[in-house]
């Protein structure tokens, strides 16, 4: 395995941290600078690009035709699935998606399936025979910390922009035709946070994640709700310290929203 | 005049000195890579503008402790593989991530660079940039590296791997003034706007 | 193809998007797009869209997979799920491997790989939209990368995919093209200064004669190309006066007031 951070660079951010500073200059609780592009991606029903600071992630969007889950015989669904390109970082690797990718599309995936933005009854075709399967995938371009945010705006971005394929009369898909886009009724966001010589650092970078005792994701909807939580690496939090980062995740995410709803 | 040349760019017909990152094909002169060469002077040559650091021997570089062993230390010097300084020549202990300053005694078939004579730096900052560009923060005769000591009244040593060492003084406008430098490193009159920026921001 | 009239290039003396014969498709290239690597590029052709990064040289890994001789030019040929009109599944499939092998091998041979025994070069090229032509596409931009990385090279390595389709020799096919019933689709990758090949493949069947024309058309269309890598590569170093650089950043700061008050 590849390491490129030096060992000292992360005591480094420790101690920066305990005295409250980082690296960048932040604010503890502030967010790198985002830039948001869409609709590179021709062949995608949708695609977005996040830029979040020097951290840049790619999505789109394919929808496709499945058959139903045997409990769920009127509903289609989602698949999210991240891949972090060795093309991104010298330490990342080839190869199949690793434990840490896995979880990442994971709780990218449970903040906005749990939030029931996404309409699954509305994504079928025939009942008991097919539906429509969204796979959506994202990969990291340039790889500095914070993948969950990042890939959490870029997968919400592209559902919101997605065109439907349009289906012939014994319901296949018409390459290239559309009719109509993906409605969703929420805009559910992740907010990710690490706890870093004691402090708590609202969306780490690269070596702030190396340098993280603990990691704290939470999917928040603009009317109130949690859609997902996910505490990651060891390390712990105490619950006032959960529910100072959910009051700040909350708050963080409506501003992002405000940027989304302006494309 | 001088010009940016890629990889494989003729840079003359006729036979002329080889200077550095230069290859000869079917006796004309190409380059190796990309970089700036002036087709007015006597040596066919190119001043690469992008590259890491490979050590070289008699190079002073700027290394950090990156891991302590019984034996000795680990050192990183931006380069594809650490250097190794036995404890017993090293007059102080060191600890992950001191800094030192050192000289490339020699360099194995592996890349790999021995050190001699290191010297633990006690304090001060790293800051890092493109390795190729480095030549330009000491300038002809040391003159860049006068005016940005005079300018943020840091001590300040540069390394050939990339890396700049300093202490004391105004390292946020060194910081400034080395970034610039690293920007426009491939431009005239470098020294020149160094002075005039380092004057504008104090 | 779902053309229900006729093609025939030789009649129309018109390719279906409108481009003439020998004509390539609009290509952009930016280089040093992906700040953690050494070298990278972004580029753009026709609708293809392909990043490509390139790390090294540093330690070659799996430890035994080092040459005492050389660097190892390791090339991985990607394609995102949502490039292709149809989802692709994740994961490199056999397409991907082979791809990948040839393009590294069209590599190595213009690197000075001599210069740095026991290192790989890692280059990862990643295919985010595509129609036809994706691996010259890539070829292309991981030349640029290398170039940019700073890696010692003999010359860029530029590429165009040459071909037949409806009954005449084209450059450049796209995916309409290439769906032709007697579509003949071969990527070619040269050096520009020898004109050496470094890259060659061909699906298809065709004539000796036409063989000859289409090495012409090869040379030539991959000298264009040449020219945009050159561009690409030159833009990112103005030269000048850097005294100049510093009047612009005291006129930004003069916008920034006016606009606070």
């Amino acid at each position: 395995m590849r390491s490129t951070i030096l060992e000292s660079e992360i005591q480094k951010v420790i101690a920066l941290a305990r005295e409250e500073k980082r690296i960048d200059g932040r604010k503890l609780d502030e967010m790198r600078e985002i830039k948001i592009e869409t609709g590179m991606s021709e062949n995608a029903e949708g695609s977005t690009i996040v830029t979040l600071g020097k951290t840049k992630v790619i999505a789109g969007l394919k929808m496709d035709i499945g058959t139903p889950y045997p409990d769920n015989q009127d509903e289609g669904s989602i698949s999210i699935g991240a891949e972090n390109l060795p093309l991104a970082h010298a330490d990342y690797e080839s190869g199949r998606p690793g434990n840490d990718e896995v979880e990442l599309a994971r709780v990218v995936d449970r903040a906005i399936r749990e939030s029931k933005a996404i309409d699954f009854k509305k994504l079928c075709i025939i009942e008991g025979e097919k539906v429509w399967i969204g796979y959506l995938d994202f990969y990291t371009l340039n790889g500095d910390g914070n993948l969950f945010d990042a890939g959490s705006i870029a997968s919400l971005i592209t559902f919101n922009n997605a065109k439907m394929p349009k289906l012939d009369s014994e319901n296949k898909i018409i390459l290239h035709e559309y009719s109509g886009k993906l409605k969703l009724s929420r805009q559910p966001l992740l907010t990710t946070f690490v706890k870093v010589g004691g402090k708590i650092l609202l969306d780490p970078t690269f070596i702030e994640e190396k340098s993280a005792e603990a990691r704290f994701s939470v999917g928040t909807t603009e009317d109130g709700f949690i859609s997902a939580m996910q505490k990651g690496i060891g390390g712990s939090f105490t619950f006032e310290e959960i529910n100072k980062m959910i009051e700040i995740a909350f708050k963080n995410s409506e501003k992002i929203r405000k940027q989304i709803a302006k494309i | 005049m001088k010009q940016v040349v890629i990889p494989g760019e003729l840079l003359s017909e006729e036979r002329k000195k080889l200077g550095t990152n230069v290859y000869v094909f079917d006796g004309k002169i190409y380059s190796r890579v990309l970089g700036i060469t002036d087709n007015e002077k006597e040596m066919a040559e190119v001043v690469a503008l992008q590259g890491m650091y490979i050590p070289k021997r008699e190079d002073t570089v700027v290394g950090i402790v990156n891991r302590v062993v019984f034996a000795g230390y680990g050192i990183d010097i931006n380069s594809f593989a650490d250097s190794f300084i036995p404890k017993k020549i090293m007059r102080n202990e060191l600890k992950l991530g001191d800094i030192i300053i050192a000289k490339v005694e020699n360099v194995n078939e592996l890349k790999e660079a021995d050190l001699s004579f290191p010297r633990k730096m006690g304090g001060g900052e790293v800051i890092e940039i493109i390795p190729v560009r480095s030549p330009r923060l000491i300038g002809k005769n040391g003159s860049m590296l006068d005016v940005l000591t005079n300018g943020t009244s840091c001590e300040i040593f540069i390394g050939k791997n990339g890396r700049v060492w300093a202490r004391d003084g105004n390292i946020t406008l060194l910081k400034k003034a080395v970034q610039f430098i690293e920007e426009n490193s491939y431009k005239d009159n470098l020294t020149n706007a160094v002075e005039e920026l380092l004057k504008e921001k104090k | 193809m779902k053309n229900e009239k006729k093609v025939d290039y030789k009649k129309d003396k018109k390719r279906l998007d409108g481009r003439k014969m020998d004509e390539l498709r609009p290509i952009k290239i930016d280089v040093g797009v992906i700040p953690n690597a050494d070298g990278s590029a972004y580029l753009e052709w026709g609708q293809n869209k392909v990043y490509a990064a390139v790390y090294g040289p540093r330690e070659a890994l799996p430890k035994h997979s080092a040459d005492p001789l050389k660097a190892v030019v390791k090339v991985e040929y990607r394609m995102t799920s949502f490039s292709v009109p149809q989802r692709k599944r994740p994961g490199p499939n056999r397409r991907d491997q082979e791809i990948s092998k040839v393009l590294g091998e069209a590599l190595a041979k213009t690197i000075f790989v001599e210069q740095f025994p026991n290192t790989e070069i890692g280059v990862y090229v990643e295919v985010v939209d595509s129609n036809a032509g994706s691996r010259v596409a890539c070829l292309t931009a991981a030349s640029c990368a290398l170039a940019d990385a700073g890696i010692p090279m003999r010359d860029m390595v530029s590429a165009t995919g040459i071909g037949k389709a409806f009954n005449e020799l084209v450059v450049d096919l796209n995916k309409d093209e290439e769906d032709a019933p007697d579509a003949v689709d071969i990527p070619i990758g040269i050096l520009p200064n020898s004109e050496e090949i470094v890259l060659l493949q061909l699906d298809g069947l065709l004539t000796i004669k036409e063989w000859e024309q289409v090495s012409k058309m090869g040379v030539k269309s991959c000298k264009n190309v040449y020219e945009i890598q050159k561009q690409a590569l030159k833009k990112k170093f103005e030269l000048g006066d850097a005294g100049k650089k510093i009047v612009e950043l005291k006129e930004d700061k003069t916008v920034k007031k006016k606009v606070k008050k």
